[in-house]
């Protein structure tokens, strides 16, 4: 929801700044990053709780039960996909926040560098989730992915904080 | 090949040529039977055969070639009627569907849209495909097409504007006569 906010945030920059040309085009892909990170939160929310009863039952269980523990790891898996993906959208609204920021109406640059340290502060929430889902396979290249978007949301809103300071 | 060209096509007996028109028009009657009609698939499929047997059968009854997809919304618009109106039980005529529904719209603007994206260069196209319609990140297309990922929301942003004009410069023209 941070991330989705961050971009109703970039595309309210666009809508003002009526003297930039890839204005329409730039609030466009902010509203769509805006609803992709609506619907991948619902669905965090609905496999994670699935990944929830999983657990319970796995620490329920008295015995060791392959099956049920495989079952288990393939939720967890499934609950590691949504914040991945959200990572990425961070990623990609902080890099419009930048567009916005050197290229969108003056008055508003400073509610761009708002917008791209939302989008670093989601990017961050959502890799720390494939962490902790993903559990201890630090070899993963999911967790490479999920730490790339998240460093490059970061230096973004890094860059944009500094030059508005 | 527009749609003018491709009406004189079939009717000069190009097999090509009709094969062309369901290729362009089997989602846009599909989907204005399923989302606009809310029919169910099966009566949707009996929708979708006898529009284009009509569309066969009464080419020749148009009377401007540039407007078959009109003509062909008109044609599924009644199918769909008649097919609403014999699961109910009450005369086409008198079955009330509301034809103004942001669906049909939904349906008609979607379409719109896949056609003036059709008239864009390959590059926009591709473009535009890989970050609304299978939501690739900016990194993926930066990485697939092997340009600078900084440029990517821009060159978006440029193609959609090309796309607006397509659009706006298809609104501005005139309508063509419908049967």
């Amino acid at each position: 929801m941070t991330v989705a906010f961050a971009a109703r945030l970039v595309a309210m920059v666009a809508r003002c700044s009526p003297g930039w040309d890839e204005a329409p085009g730039v609030a466009a892909q902010a509203y769509a990053i805006g609803e992709r990170a609506v619907e991948l939160a619902h669905t965090d929310g609905r496999v994670w709780e699935d990944a929830l009863i999983a657990l319970r039952d796995a620490e329920a269980g008295a015995t060791e039960d392959p099956r049920r523990d495989f079952a288990l790891e393939q939720k967890l898996e499934a609950a590691a996909a949504a914040p991945l993906e959200i990572a990425s959208l961070g990623a990609d609204a902080a890099a419009l926040a930048a567009h916005a920021a050197e290229h969108g109406d003056g008055t508003y640059r400073a509610d761009a560098a708002a917008a791209a340290a939302l989008a670093a502060g989601g990017a961050t929430a959502a890799a720390h989730l494939v962490r902790v889902n993903l559990g201890i396979r630090t070899a993963d290249p999911r967790l490479a992915r999920a730490r790339a978007s998240e460093e490059a949301a970061h230096d973004v809103a890094a860059r944009l904080l500094e030059s508005h300071r | 090949m527009s749609d003018a060209e491709l009406v004189r096509a079939c009717r000069a007996g190009d097999p090509d040529a009709w094969n062309e028109v369901v290729e362009r028009y089997s989602r846009y009657v599909y989907a204005i039977a399923v989302r606009g009609f809310r029919l169910s698939d099966e009566d949707a499929e009996d929708v979708f055969q006898d529009v284009f047997t009509r569309i066969y059968t009464r080419l020749d009854s148009l009377r401007d070639d540039s407007a078959l997809r009109p003509w062909i919304a008109q044609l599924t618009r009644r199918r769909c009627l008649d097919a609403v109106s014999a699961r109910r039980e009450v005369p086409a005529d008198e079955v009330l569907v509301d034809e103004g529904s942001s669906d049909l719209s939904d349906v008609e603007e979607a379409f719109e849209v896949r056609e003036a994206l059709a008239t864009l260069p390959d590059a926009c196209q591709e473009i535009l495909d890989r970050f609304f319609t299978r939501d690739q990140s900016y990194k993926t297309i930066a990485d697939e097409l092997k340009i600078p990922s900084g440029t990517i929301a821009s060159r978006i942003a440029r193609c959609l504007s090309r796309l607006r004009d397509e659009l706006d410069g298809r609104n501005e023209a005139p309508d063509g006569s419908r049967e």
